[in-house]
């Protein structure tokens, strides 16, 4: 008899961990080549973290001529990562049933550099510069913003391939680049530490690193993407606070010019300038959102010119049920005791 | 009216091949000695077996080619400046863009002379070859036998001394041929005009010339000559004459010999 | 009006009349595959935009076309006279012909000042060679014996180039032009995809990019419907043209 209620207990253990089921396979674009900038879904998926959570996850890189975005309302993509809410935004304009449902980023880290002793050292002589190299996504994104805002222009703008070759031979030019990323690669190639201007210290106070996803997975599949969120949500705590080796490696796999000195120094930066864990994060948790910033931002574009004062329903843009849950607080509490020891 | 080999010119106004050879780069020789003169006003013709080199002998006489051996006299070489010598080739070679008008202003085009100064000859050799109605006509409008009508009337459109004719209406079908032979004794009769011409048929070369030049096989030379006595206009009825079979029987036998 | 001369017409609009069916029986979304009215109804709303951005592709693929057309006659022009100098050159322009305009066009757009010029010179790269290659053999082209007969007539150079190498080689300049028209339209294209919105004015592939960004798929649509239509202009116009030239006396033309 005991064997027996030993057996059943047994078994009941193993068939109720997620492990014993089969696992949701699940794709997630991303909008760049790998970087440090994604380094949370990269550690859910090196340590195993999405595996706990039941999700057996795929993730397709973006590039700079790339464009993942259709992929999701298409059905070919599960989730999709974007760099702002723009693109939400023109999304909800055009009736694509997709919606956010997690910003990583509390900070766009979005930034346009430029070579130091050029006269760049103040925001607004940029917009005078001859070059601009800005890659596709940007250009019709926050580059409209840029040009009704702040007097950018057309004229300026040059193809940008991922290739620092250009921006590194013309000491004029100007560049787009992740506050967190771009310097660091400069510094290297170019040796010398260029000039960043971070546009959300002029007015672009969108969040950044949004997950989205199709508003009917949202609606028949909740638990699908709670656990996805959470698992992303968890991997960034990690990736941040704890051995990041695994998950920088995988990195590395998919976009072979990334070196881990690189990823290093931009996780560094990443932290001092409270791109991902800061403001709202460090109370409910990373991926928080609220609809009090996402409406200031609306208004900010639409004093911009980009939109019309009541053109688009943000009720549509971003849900909020998947966040604020205080979710990865406690490992991070653990971790940072764990590291002062 | 009668027509006699005009023999009151000097013979340096004919054509003369003194000992000439022709020797291509390909190490053929075409000619090996050709010695023949025409006088001026006389009507030649040259047969011969393929590639015995009578077209190389038109060119020659064209200013063409240069012989490798041996001297050419002809108006083309030793003038290099008139346009004295007319050539009729075996396709019509008319410029296909330009209307039968066009086609045979071209020499006195290329000579200079404006469209409107030249109206008046061009048009007045085309009606007599039968083309007045055909001035604005494209050559893929017309007949093979027009389009060597056309041809010829550019030939005769700088009044030449000389025409050489190679083989041009060997093209055409036998009735179209016959007329455009007794047209062509008439347009030689009306001017003063040396003719050459060089053909495959015996019957043709008999009919029209007052020599015949029968050439042997490569390398060419003149193996035969057969005068045709026969006097002028000559219409169909010489070839049922016994004079015509004879000739013709002549120069066959030469041919063979060759 | 003979039934062939309505067949295009009639098989375009079964096309369409098929695709509009597609969408509503299948209820494809519009994000997805917009119905051929929804994509109407776009472009018509969007013409003006529209409109200025086809012309500005116009532009720059006739002034492509023409520059290639000009550079690709001079120097066949320059090759028919010298075959030491086209056995040097030829090889240059063999090399323009199979570079992939998609590989070098970021590159002239990088390091070319004015948008516009580079534009022009992707077009001009990509439309060259055809005109190049067919000009050179036209030249060659003449009649043997035409050549035979202006030295007969001491025609002069000038005479022999107006009067018979330029008519003779006049087929196929023509049927040079008409492959360069289609490929000055793809250089275009493929140019303006790379600039993005780059430069004072942009095409519309420029807007098909925007539309595609922005998931405005029947703007994109529509844009790409202009494309399309302006692809079959060329196509016509240069037919008309040879028709115009060289319909009355070329084999090419003949029924």
């Amino acid at each position: 008899m005991k064997l027996t209620a030993f057996a059943a207990i047994g078994a009941a253990i193993v068939l109720a961990s997620p492990a014993a089921f089969a696992l949701d396979k699940v794709t997630f674009a991303t909008n760049w080549k790998a970087q440090a900038a994604h380094g949370g879904f990269y550690q859910a998926l090196a340590d195993g973290t999405y595996r706990e959570h039941g999700l057996d996850v795929r993730i397709l890189q973006g590039g700079p001529q790339v464009n993942n975005a259709a992929l999701l309302p298409a059905g070919r993509v599960d989730f999709l990562m974007t760099g702002n809410l723009l693109h939400s935004f023109d999304g909800v304009r055009n009736g694509l049933p997709t919606v956010v449902v997690a910003a990583i980023f509390q900070k766009d880290p979005q930034a346009l550099i430029a070579h130091p002793g050029q006269g760049y050292e103040k925001f607004e002589s940029l917009r005078n510069a001859p070059v601009a190299l800005i890659a596709k996504d940007a250009q019709f994104s926050w580059w409209q913003w840029l040009k009704a805002r702040h007097g950018f222009r057309d004229e300026m703008l040059r193809p940008y391939n991922y290739n620092l070759g250009p921006f590194l031979a013309n000491k004029r030019a100007l560049q787009q680049g992740y506050s967190v990323a771009e310097p660091i690669y400069v510094l290297k190639q170019g040796g010398f530490q260029p000039v960043v201007h971070l546009l959300a210290d002029h007015g672009f106070s969108t969040y950044s690193t949004l997950i989205s996803t199709r508003t009917d997975t949202v609606r028949k599949r909740p638990d699908l993407v709670q656990r996805f969120v959470d698992a992303s949500i968890i991997g960034w705590v990690n990736y941040l606070y704890g051995d990041r080796r695994a998950a920088n490696a995988r990195m590395i796999a998919d976009n072979p010019e990334m070196t881990a000195a690189e990823i290093e120094a931009a996780v560094e930066l990443m932290k001092s300038q409270g791109i991902v864990d800061s403001g709202e994060a460090l109370a409910g948790g990373i991926g928080a959102m609220n609809e009090a910033r996402i409406r200031d931002f609306y208004d900010q574009m639409v004093g911009a010119g980009l939109y019309g004062a009541d053109e688009i329903d943000l009720s549509k843009v971003a849900t909020l049920q998947f966040v604020n849950r205080k979710v990865g607080l406690q490992l991070k509490a653990r971790l940072l005791a764990a590291s002062e020891r | 009216m009668h027509r006699r080999p005009g023999s009151m010119h000097a013979v340096s106004e004919g054509i003369i091949l003194d000992h000439v050879g022709k020797r291509f780069t390909v190490g053929v020789a075409a000619l090996q000695e050709v010695s023949l003169q025409v006088a001026p006003g006389e009507f030649v013709a040259l047969v011969g077996p393929s590639g015995c080199g009578k077209s190389t002998i038109l060119r020659l006489v064209a200013g063409l080619d240069a012989p490798t051996l041996g001297r050419v006299e002809a108006p083309a070489v030793t003038d290099r400046r008139e346009a004295a010598t007319a050539f009729v080739f075996q396709e019509p070679t008319l410029m296909p863009w330009a209307s039968v008008f066009d086609n045979v202003w071209l020499p006195l085009r290329l000579a200079g002379v404006a469209r409107a100064q030249a109206a008046v000859q061009v048009r007045e050799l085309l009606q007599g070859m039968g083309l007045g109605d055909f001035e604005q006509a494209y050559p893929a409008e017309l007949s093979g036998g027009m389009r060597m009508r056309a041809s010829i009337a550019r030939a005769l459109v700088t009044r030449p001394r000389v025409l050489l004719m190679d083989e041009p209406f060997a093209a055409l079908d036998e009735i179209t041929r016959g007329r455009l032979n007794v047209d062509l004794l008439a347009w030689w009769a009306e001017r003063s005009l040396t003719v050459v011409f060089v053909t495959h048929s015996v019957y043709e070369s008999v009919f029209l010339s007052q020599r015949v030049l029968v050439m042997s096989e490569r390398p060419g030379r003149v193996i035969a000559e057969v005068t045709i006595d026969e006097p002028y206009p000559r219409t169909a009825a010489f070839r049922a004459t016994e004079a015509y079979q004879d000739a013709c029987r002549r120069v066959s036998a030469a041919l063979v010999a060759a | 009006m003979k039934p062939e001369r309505l067949l295009p017409a009639v098989t375009l609009l079964g096309l369409l009349v098929g695709w509009e069916a597609l969408v509503r029986l299948a209820q494809i979304p519009h994000y997805t595959l917009p119905a051929p009215s929804l994509v109407a109804q776009t472009l018509w709303q969007n013409f003006p935009s529209l409109a200025a951005s086809w012309w500005f592709t116009l532009r720059i693929t006739f002034g492509g076309l023409a520059l290639a057309a000009l550079g690709g006659v001079t120097i066949a022009a320059v090759f028919a006279l010298s075959r030491r100098v086209e056995a040097a050159l030829f090889p240059l322009a063999v090399v323009l012909q199979v570079t992939p305009i998609v590989a070098i066009a970021p590159l002239i757009l990088i390091y070319v000042e004015s948008t516009t010029a580079a534009l022009l010179l992707c077009a001009w790269v990509v439309a060259f060679f055809p005109v190049l290659s067919n000009t050179v053999i036209g030249l060659r082209a003449a009649d043997p014996n035409l050549r035979d007969l202006f030295r007969l007539y001491r025609a002069t150079p000038w005479q022999r180039l107006r009067l018979l190498l330029v008519p003779s080689a006049l087929p196929y300049f023509i049927a040079g032009l008409k492959i360069s028209g289609g490929l000055s339209l793809i250089g275009a294209v493929t140019a303006e995809m790379v600039a993005g919105v780059a430069g004072r004015e942009t095409g519309l592939a420029s807007r098909i990019l925007e539309a595609s960004f922005r998931s405005e798929t029947p703007k994109m649509f529509a844009a790409l419907a202009l494309l399309m239509i302006t692809g079959v202009l060329i196509f016509w116009a240069f037919n008309a043209l040879s028709r115009v030239l060289i319909g009355r006396w070329h084999a090419s033309e003949q029924p």
